[in-house]
């Protein structure tokens, strides 16, 4: 040990004997960090086999249809859920592209609504009797780049029995419930017109503020009537060339007799300059401007006013609807559910027992159903302001 | 002389109303409770204007109509539908097999039935 101990004390004191010493001590370095990193690289790839193993039985065991599409749109990988919903074998259609799947007659339906480039975000689609999916599409991107596709099928089989028979009740009872309520309000017309004999001033007060409350309640029966055509996809829309201006000023009409009684200053300004006509369905076009109105002249105290404006826009092509008023307002932290069925604000319920919750859910869906935009600004005790767009 | 007009509806107190409505007015009512009785009630004796109800008993408003469609003496009736329901799909279908007004009963009231009686038949 010595000699060596004085060599090592050799090397640092006499630099000409250094090189070869360090070269060698350098080499030996070199081959322990070439192993370390060969055992990295052994780890690292046990690590990744043992990622893809879980990642495979993740995707094998996943409970819902996955499809993995590469950056020629073919078919790169299919889970058992997946072949199941279409009794499909893997060896026949990996590696093909859309186009050839589509020639497999229980795979069309769903590679129809993917289309060639597999843009589809989220749809329904019914198999079969008793199979209905939702389909995703996600983009899979690698640095900004498009590499592939992931298509998820969801069985929604059950919720979607659930979701109708809930429909069908509330819409066989409203129907239900009107036959009777027409009764009601045929009866008491009559009584209060004259029909059936003269009738003295105290029964005719209330017999007047019955007949109030049942149109009310006929005014519920349809705006749920209204909601359950929509969730059913079935509120049809009659879709012919209007004059805008004319459904504004039917819809305004029909409520100046309210906003008098209520002592609110009702206003709608004709605009100067041309609006083309446009295309919708006016009866649904008129009940969205009716709720948006109604609600603006209802949750106005006596002495406000309520202003209705529409404009065009040649540039966008587009027209503005808009409805101020000078009410309650919506409170802040309540403004994000304004759109959601029976949902009323706090203040609103205070204001007005009376209403349903309905009126704006239906006419957003209106609007959005003839590719328009609606949303409002608020504050509350101050007011509010209504818009919607529609294409002209 | 009186013109004759054919209801054919199942609730009994709506038919009951339009009868003195439109009696009141000098028009000459017959009452059938359900389309089986309301086709027999139009063959014998046919009716210058028939009001339809839409669901019925037995046979509803919409097979009056096709079987009116299919006969030579009974398809120039001017009918008015009244209704509880009033899908735009149905108003069509009612309007293709002749009818001429389709009334929603709970948007309408007797008085305005009276009219476009008025306006059909005078």
């Amino acid at each position: 040990m010595a000699p060596k101990l004085n060599k090592i004390k050799n090397q640092t004191e006499s630099p000409e004997e250094e090189t070869p010493k360090k070269e060698f001590e350098e080499l030996r370095g070199t081959r322990e960090a070439l192993l370390n990193i060969l055992e990295d690289v052994e780890e690292a790839r046990k690590e990744a086999e043992e990622e893809r193993d879980k990642t495979l039985a993740i995707i094998e065991n996943f409970p819902e249809g996955l499809l993995f599409f590469g950056g020629e749109n073919e078919l790169s990988s299919i889970n058992p859920k997946a072949r199941d919903f279409f009794n499909l074998e893997p060896e026949n259609i990996l590696g093909k592209d859309i186009g050839a799947l589509r020639k497999i007659s229980s795979l069309q339906p769903l590679m129809e609504i993917l289309g060639e480039e597999l843009e589809v975000y989220q749809k329904e689609l019914k198999i079969r009797e008793g199979l209905v999916l939702e389909v995703s599409t996600i983009a899979i991107t690698s640095a900004e780049e498009k590499v592939g596709a992931l298509v998820i099928l969801r069985d929604v089989t059950r919720e979607k029995i659930i979701e109708r028979l809930k429909t069908e009740f509330v819409s066989i009872a409203a129907h239900q419930l009107r036959t009777p309520l027409s009764a009601i309000k045929w009866t008491l017309r009559m009584i209060l017109d004259g029909d059936l004999g003269e009738i003295q001033q105290e029964q005719r007060k209330f017999l007047e503020g019955t007949y109030g409350s049942n149109e009310r309640m006929i005014k519920l029966i349809n705006d749920l009537l209204n909601v359950t055509r929509i969730e059913e996809g079935r509120f049809l829309y009659d879709i012919k060339s209007q004059d805008i201006i004319d459904i504004v000023k039917k819809v305004i009409d029909s409520l100046k007799q309210i906003a008098k009684r209520k002592r609110v200053k009702f206003s709608f300004k004709i605009p100067k300059k041309e609006i083309p006509q446009v295309e919708v369905d006016s009866e649904k076009i008129s009940l969205a401007i009716q709720n948006l109105v109604d609600n603006a002249i209802h949750y106005t105290k006596s002495g406000g006013e309520v202003k209705v404006s529409l404009s065009y826009s040649k540039k966008e092509k587009q027209i503005l609807f808009s409805v101020k008023d000078t009410g309650i307002g919506i409170p802040k932290e309540q403004q994000r559910r304004v759109f959601t069925r029976f949902f009323r604000a706090a203040n609103a319920i205070r204001a007005e027992t009376e209403g349903t919750g309905l009126g704006l859910f239906i006419a957003k869906n209106i609007v959005e159903a003839h590719g328009g935009k609606i949303w409002f600004e608020s504050v509350e005790n101050k007011g509010t302001t209504f818009y919607f767009t529609l294409r002209a | 002389m009186a013109k004759k007009i054919l209801i054919i509806e199942d609730e009994e107190i709506i038919h009951s109303l339009l009868q003195k409505k439109l009696t009141e007015e000098g028009y000459q009512i017959s009452i059938a409770k359900d389309g089986v009785e309301g086709m027999e009630k139009m063959k014998e004796a046919k009716p210058d204007l028939i009001l339809l109800d839409i669901i019925m008993p037995r046979k509803g408003g919409f097979e009056v109509m096709e079987e009116m469609q299919g006969d030579e003496n009974l398809k120039g009736i001017p009918i008015i539908v009244i209704s509880n329901s009033g899908q735009p799909v149905e108003i069509d279908r009612a309007k293709e097999l002749g009818a001429k007004d389709w009334l929603i009963k709970t948007e309408f009231d007797p008085q305005e039935v009276l009219e476009k009686v008025k306006k059909q038949i005078g």
